[in-house]
């Protein structure tokens, strides 16, 4: 257990080609214990973050410090991090239980403690049965949680996990994202994880970073980056369904803020709704970036008017693709509902659920009525 | 993680160097004797300070080769022509037959397949002079002595092996899905051969040849055994320098320098293929 | 009739059997999609349909006719795989114009053959990139083009939504019904995400221990899972399921839950006594006032839209309760009264698995 600060890091990759700056100027702190999300698409300097901490890549400038030591310039043995690989690297020619046991040969625990060990691991990423056979024998859902739980048996001041549920089966996942979380808690664990599927992020996660481009976005828990997303990239990054994201300009008028949205449709809130100094900031702002979560669009009675595309029940919720003004807008409802396709629907939002950015850096302007 | 120390460039450098140094000053030191008179190679001690002469050379090309003990006739152009012929013939044939073997090797799974597959390239274990024995026995009986058929088809012992082994790590690694789709997408089996597993493997199917070539072009016992003068290629060729009065090493090493043109331009010109080729193809696990 | 007919279809492979005795129809236009674990065949059976394979038994009829003898590019099949299997040495625009050329359409229906699909599918500007110039996304369309461009009979689609990120999964699976009824083609649609397969199918087939568990619209799958196993597969969380045993008296029949009375349908009577497991779907626990099963709060957690609490009775049954977001819920520690709707709660054999109809 130990705090992890990255500061001013940048990975910088120098080819014939021409260089790729993979991760800019990143600052992040871990605190000790804390489980963060490395969140972001293919290419976003996510893994390239994760390989720098392991030692695997060269910091090109700035610096990483674990437990109040530098180590960018040790070789990775010398680091103290346990790491599980997205390609499971499993050792071909020992046994999955000896794979698990590698990295405890090191350590001067007794060779009791660490059979007891290795099988409490793998009872509980229900590989128990496998112990004995060779990763080339076992599926790649096994040989994943092998990978996992090689890391996870050790004793490291931070435990760094690449992609460590991809390969499983969703049945499987919810299971073990539980039982993962509870084990990192009960031991402390500093983690860092890289993912791209948010769902994953926001199960394990105490903090998530979300990456795109190589820059930080904004670094926060699940639930701050869901209801005050710090700009666009992260306002339609995450959320399932993505948010609804339309162009308006803006019209306040005496005791009613309007925004006039592209395809023709007109929102009007009374003053009241939306707080003063945001109204303030409005009557500067001539056009806005308008950001609506799918669950805050309701059907029924409202102003935005359009035509059914597809109705899709999903058992526990109901997605509506709405055309309007020639873009499709998605709505979900927690209940079952029916309509037809091509039959016309009205929608409603509420100011409260309105997140407003602005349209040129894409920062976030307000979330729910008032400033960001 | 690049940890390099200046120290650990230095002495990288100098390592490069000598394994240079090592591997090319054969080849440095033919071409320069290759324009000079045997007198000037042999004379003690040797010396890098001589005025070159094109004589070895014009002497092989016009096949007029003079020495102390007086005017010889040479069979070199022959020679070259039969190099080229051979070579160029087997790899072409290997490559018919090898291809399709190859494909067949990676993408169907029959009986004794494996088996047939090593069979043939267990032909490359065996010390040639085992196989020569029986074989130029048969030939004299069957009338392939000395024909360049026969030696095209002893080749084969050489250049099949490799295309097949090599190819078919190629077409392994093609994802039968692309093929499969290309079929659904309505086309015959032979067109989805022609025009999709041919071409991804191309590469492939490039160093193969490249390397069957070669070591066809290097080849000396089959065509040695088999064959007399006039069908024998440069490698063999170049025994007629060894004459009663000498050997001369002047015009050999001309003889190699030109026969080693082909080979190295066409390995120049393949270089990535045939490093990719040997790296990804045969030795994929 | 039905454009495709599946009757009792096998495959193994030597002593390995991947399904045995597979039946399944597909009318013409309608999507039906094979829903199943990883492992179970459901790539497999594209193949022995799309005929690159060949069954070990049994017979495929397209359009009436037994389609064994017939070479893959003649069955008028399109197909979409998962890892796209693009021609990596043609552009996308050639990628999507080999069918029509197979066909031996003239060059200008070739290409106006192209442009129509490339339109629908949204990647009209991308048709001179070569397909590693592609990101993922346009990948997956061009896959779905170059399958659509023929407008074959039947369309077999393998997980091809399976490559792609969150946020185009979900995009396209709001718009592939509409693409798929627009080309009037019957959709074999291979997936593993019990929502995709619920957005998009007419009917769903689950595929599980090399046989069809049940076929039936995603209604029935959600609302009368024939066995446990249909159940556990569709629904995120997963069912809650407790052993417990059918009972009858006076009052009706009944059974016990965490030592609580839990009433059930009359007709269940006449099974009294049998082993059962009952399941319990997340979203239909309910939170009451009055009288229900007592459980304490244990952990809280957001999925998605929604929030997810552990629950546990004092007998130590531990169960999943789904509310909206927007709900008010207790917070850990607790202690509530739940009772749960009829519509989630369904009645398992012990032994056997299967539904059992009140």
């Amino acid at each position: 257990m130990a705090e992890l600060v990255l500061s001013k890091v940048d990975k910088i990759y120098r080819s014939r080609k021409g260089d790729v700056h993979a991760v800019r100027s990143l600052d992040l702190t871990v605190a000790p214990g804390e489980i963060v999300a490395l969140l972001g698409a293919s290419g976003c300097g996510k893994t390239s973050t994760l390989r720098m901490i392991a030692g695997f890549e060269e910091v090109t400038n700035g610096q990483i410090v674990l437990g109040g030591k530098p180590i960018h310039a040790l070789p990775p043995a010398a680091r103290g991090v346990a790491m599980a690989f997205e390609a499971y690297s499993l050792y071909p020619p020992l046994t999955i239980g000896e794979n698990m046991s590698f990295a405890l040969k090191a350590s001067k625990l007794p060779q009791a403690e660490q059979n007891t060990r290795v099988k409490a691991m793998a009872e509980m990423l229900e590989i128990a049965d496998i112990l004995n056979r060779y990763p080339s024998s076992v599926s790649g859902g096994q040989q994943q949680r092998a990978s996992l739980g090689r890391a996870l048996v050790r004793d490291a001041g931070l435990y760094l996990l690449d992609e460590p549920m991809g390969q499983l089966e969703p049945q499987l996942r919810a299971v073990l994202r539980g039982r993962i979380k509870h084990y990192l808690r009960e031991h402390k664990c500093t983690t860092i994880l890289v993912t791209h599927d948010q769902t994953e992020a926001n199960a394990l996660a105490d903090r998530i970073a979300v990456m795109e481009g190589g820059v930080l976005q904004q670094y926060a828990t699940p639930a701050e980056l869901k209801v005050r997303p710090a700009n666009l990239f992260t306002g339609t990054f995450i959320g399932e369904p993505p948010m609804n994201v339309f162009s308006a300009e803006v019209k306040a008028v005496a005791d009613m803020v309007r925004f006039d949205v592209e395809g023709g449709t007109t929102l009007s809130y009374p003053a009241a709704e939306i707080s003063e100094p945001l109204r303030a900031k409005l009557a500067r702002t001539p056009r806005v970036a308008l950001g609506i979560r799918p669950h805050a669009l309701h059907l029924g009675e409202g102003p935005v008017r359009g035509k059914v595309m597809a109705c899709q029940w999903l058992g526990d919720q109901t997605h509506v693709a709405v055309e309007v003004g020639g873009r499709t807008v998605v709505s979900v409802s927690q209940e079952r509902v029916s309509r037809q396709p091509g039959s016309d629907v009205s929608l409603a939002v509420a100011a409260r659920d309105l997140h407003l950015f602005d349209p040129e850096t894409g920062m976030a302007i307000a979330h729910g009525g008032s400033l960001a | 993680m690049d940890h390099t120390s200046t120290l650990e460039k230095v002495l990288r450098g100098v390592l490069i160097t000598l394994v240079l140094v090592f591997f090319l000053f054969p080849i440095a030191w033919i071409f320069l004797m290759s324009l000079q008179t045997n007198e000037t190679i042999l004379r003690i001690p040797p010396s890098v300070v001589f005025t070159p002469i094109i004589d070895n050379y014009t002497a092989l090309i016009t096949g007029q080769l003079r020495t102390a003990a007086g005017s010889l006739q040479l069979n070199f152009m022959q020679n070259m022509f039969n190099s080229v012929l051979l070579s160029v013939c087997s790899v072409a044939l290997s490559l018919l037959l090898g291809v399709p073997a190859a494909y067949a090797f990676a993408r169907f799974k029959f009986r004794l397949g494996e088996d047939i597959a090593f069979t043939l390239l267990s032909f490359r274990f065996a010390p040639a002079l085992l196989v020569l024995l029986p074989l130029s026995l048969y030939f004299k009986s069957m009338g392939l002595t000395n024909t360049y058929i026969g030696l095209i088809w002893v080749y084969q012992l050489i250049c099949l092996p490799l295309i097949l082994w090599i190819v078919r790590g190629y077409f392994e690694d093609i994802s039968p899905d692309i093929e499969h789709a290309y079929r659904i997408a309505g086309n015959s089996w032979w067109k989805t051969f022609t025009r999709i597993s041919i071409p991804l493997a191309k590469p492939g199917i490039a160093a193969a040849g490249l390397l069957a070539f070669i070591f066809a072009w290097n080849n000396f016992i089959f065509a040695l055994i088999l064959a007399s003068a006039d069908k024998q290629p440069v490698t063999v060729g170049a025994l007629a320098f060894v004459t009663a009065s000498g050997i001369q090493y002047g015009q050999i090493a001309a003889a190699i320098i030109i026969s080693i043109t082909p080979t190295l331009a066409l390995a120049l010109y393949a270089q990535r293929y045939l490093v990719e080729g040997l790296s990804m193809g045969a030795v994929k696990g | 009739m039905s454009q495709l007919a599946i009757k009792s279809l096998s495959k193994s492979y030597k002593a390995f059997k991947v399904f045995e005795g597979l039946d399944l129809t597909a009318d013409a236009g309608e999507i039906v999609v094979i829903f199943g674990g990883s492992g179970t065949g459901k790539t497999i059976l594209l193949r022995l349909i799309a005929g690159v394979e060949e069954p070990t038994s049994g017979v495929i009829e397209i359009g009436g006719h037994d389609v064994a003898d017939i070479a893959p590019e003649h069955r008028g099949v399109g197909m979409a795989f998962q890892n796209f299997a693009l021609f990596p040495h043609m552009s996308a625009a050639e990628n999507i114009a080999t069918p029509l050329r197979a066909a031996g359409a003239a060059e200008d229906m070739v290409q106006s053959g192209v442009a129509r699909v490339a339109k629908l599918l949204k990647i009209d500007h991308v048709l001179n990139h070569a397909p590693r110039e592609l990101s993922n996304g346009q990948k997956q369309r061009t896959a779905l083009a170059r399958a659509l461009a023929a407008s074959p009979q039947i369309l077999l689609l393998d997980d091809p939504l399976r490559n792609v990120d969150a946020k185009l999964r979900f995009e396209m699976r709001l718009e592939l019904p509409r693409l798929l009824r627009q080309s009037g083609a019957t959709v074999l649609y291979v997936t593993q995400d019990y929502k995709e397969a619920m957005a998009l199918a007419d009917r769903i087939a689950v595929l599980a221990n090399g046989r069809f568990v049940q076929t039936a619209p995603p209604e029935d799958i959600y609302m009368r899972p024939a066995t446990l196993g249909v159940a556990r597969l569709f629904g995120d969380p997963s069912i809650n399921t407790a052993d417990t045993v059918i009972a009858s008296d006076a009052d009706g029949a009944h059974v016990m839950i965490g030592g609580r009375r839990l009433p059930i349908a009359p007709a269940h009577a006449a099974r009294a006594g049998r082993a059962i497991i009952l399941g319990v779907r997340p979203e239909a626990v309910e939170l009451t006032e009055g009288d229900g099963l007592e459980a304490e709060v244990v952990a809280v957690t957001p999925l998605n839209e929604r929030v997810v609490l552990l629950l546990q009775t004092p007998g130590g049954w531990e169960f999943l309760a789904s509310f909206p977001a927007t709900a008010r819920v207790p917070e850990a520690g607790a202690r509530v009264r739940t009772r749960f709707s009829e519509a989630g709660t369904h009645l398992f054999d012990r032994d056997t698995g299967e539904r059992l109809d009140g």
